[in-house]
């Protein structure tokens, strides 16, 4: 799809990341300047260096002082903030174990970064969006596993079934104000974690990954660019009456059983 | 340049079932951008109208079109369905009318499953839709709990189905995107 994000700002989280720059490319494509905002920065600056209007910003979203930091940032450069992505996000791919010992140090990690972040993220973002009123868009990428629970990734599944009725409340409370909040709840996508477990650089797979893609309707992983595809919905004018919505991109993993 | 684009060129589409104001605006805007309605038979894109006026007897669609849909609608093709955000809130005063519509979200959801991975299937539940005052989705006595604390409008829903029809939008089947600005989600009002 094509519309019109000239003069928008957007700023988008773990946009070093495969699924941030996608979503990242796809706004600019759309005419939005690019806040790239990582903890690795690096990976920002070399993700901001191929798009046409875009800062690099390195931030750790766990810390509160840096995500008020990383807003100032773009406020001075662009002097709005129009569009929030929060799709920083690790899982825990290297503890698959079940609650009674999934370790502590583990849980606060990823909670702090998938759901705590994600939380300041939006608090540090929204005092200039709710000053401006022009109204806003805040994207959420959920997961999957926010919907349907898995086995042995309590804190990823916890973390993001928060994320997805966070996204509800945020959209009750801003939809006044003119913001809209909404989240994608991914499927199994082909980055660079998933690519490291499951699959070739092309989405390919085998061994395990076939098996499991048995159960997804499509027979495939997701491509990032799928993502970014409902994000660029999501935050366009097409959509100023979604609200409060999980949009599931999951090549029908959650629409049904295949027995 | 319009809220939204997709390239439809070369595409042909189809809709059955109701045929208010809701289907003739999906029909022109398929059209701009660049789908050919069909005269019947195969389609690349199958539009399924739902009434959207909660009645005591809907009016279902074409029960032929959708048992052959998988002969219908060709490869690489679409099915959306347009039903009504109450197919998962039922509502007490319009029972028969949410059930119809639980029912088509299910079926939806069915063939989604079935057609995978050639057809992708999908819906938009739309919420209280209002055009010149009058309301022609949904009960006006869902706007109080609307957080934007208006109507939609049928661009919306038109919107959502161009969307649901875009070739890159290709991994997303079986799921329901409601265009209610967040009724469904949450209780809007403090209590």
């Amino acid at each position: 799809m094509r519309c019109d994000l000239a003069d928008r700002v957007a700023l988008v989280t773990g946009a070093a990341g495969a699924i941030g720059s996608a979503i990242a490319r796809r706004l600019a494509e759309n005419g939005a300047a690019v806040v790239i905002l990582d903890v690795d920065r690096d990976g920002a600056q070399a993700v901001a260096a191929t798009l046409p209007d875009a800062m690099a910003v390195q931030a750790d979203i766990r810390d509160p002082g840096a995500t008020v930091a990383a807003v100032a940032a773009t406020l001075a450069r662009y002097g709005r903030l129009d569009i929030l992505i929060n799709n920083a996000g690790v899982n825990t791919f290297a503890n698959r174990v079940t609650v009674d010992a999934f370790p502590v140090e583990e849980w606060e990690r990823v909670t702090a970064i998938d759901l705590d972040g994600l939380f300041l993220m939006s608090r540090a973002a929204l005092p200039p969006m709710l000053a401006a009123g022009r109204g806003g868009r805040i994207v959420n990428i959920a997961s999957v596993v926010g919907l349907a629970a898995m086995r042995l990734q309590s804190a990823f599944v916890a973390a993001k079934a928060g994320v997805i009725h966070l996204t509800r409340s945020m959209a009750l409370e801003l939809g006044p104000q003119g913001i809209l909040t909404n989240a994608i709840a991914p499927g199994s996508v082909v980055t660079d974690g998933t690519r490291k477990l499951f699959y070739g650089a092309d989405g390919s797979f085998a061994g395990r990954a076939a098996e499991f893609m048995q159960h997804i309707p499509l027979g495939r992983p997701g491509m990032p660019a799928e993502i970014a595809e409902a994000a660029l919905f999501l935050v366009s004018p097409a959509a100023g009456y979604v609200n409060g919505q999980v949009l599931a991109v999951d090549g029908g993993w959650t629409a049904g059983s295949n027995i | 340049m319009r809220d939204i684009e997709v390239d439809l060129s070369g595409r042909s589409f189809r809709l059955i079932g109701d045929t208010g104001p809701v289907a003739t605006a999906i029909d022109a805007a398929l059209t701009v951008n660049g789908a050919t309605r069909g005269a019947g038979g195969e389609a690349d894109l199958l539009i399924v109208m739902h009434d959207l006026l909660p009645t005591q007897k809907p009016v279902p669609p074409d029960d032929a079109v959708l048992s052959e849909a998988g002969e219908i609608v060709n490869a690489g093709g679409r099915i959306v369905f347009v039903l009504s955000v109450l197919a998962g809130v039922p509502a007490r005063r319009h029972a028969a009318y949410s059930v119809t519509m639980a029912a088509a979200q299910a079926r939806m959801r069915l063939l989604a499953m079935q057609l995978a991975p050639t057809v992708l299937v999908n819906a938009v539940g739309a919420g209280c839709i209002a055009e010149a005052g009058a309301v022609i989705s949904g009960d006006a006595a869902m706007l109080g709990h609307v957080p934007l604390g208006r109507p939609g409008r049928i661009a919306d829903i038109v919107n959502a189905v161009l969307f649901l029809c875009d070739p890159a939008n290709t991994y997303t089947t079986g799921q329901t995107l409601h265009v209610d600005a967040g009724w469904s989600v949450g209780y809007a009002r403090n209590f």
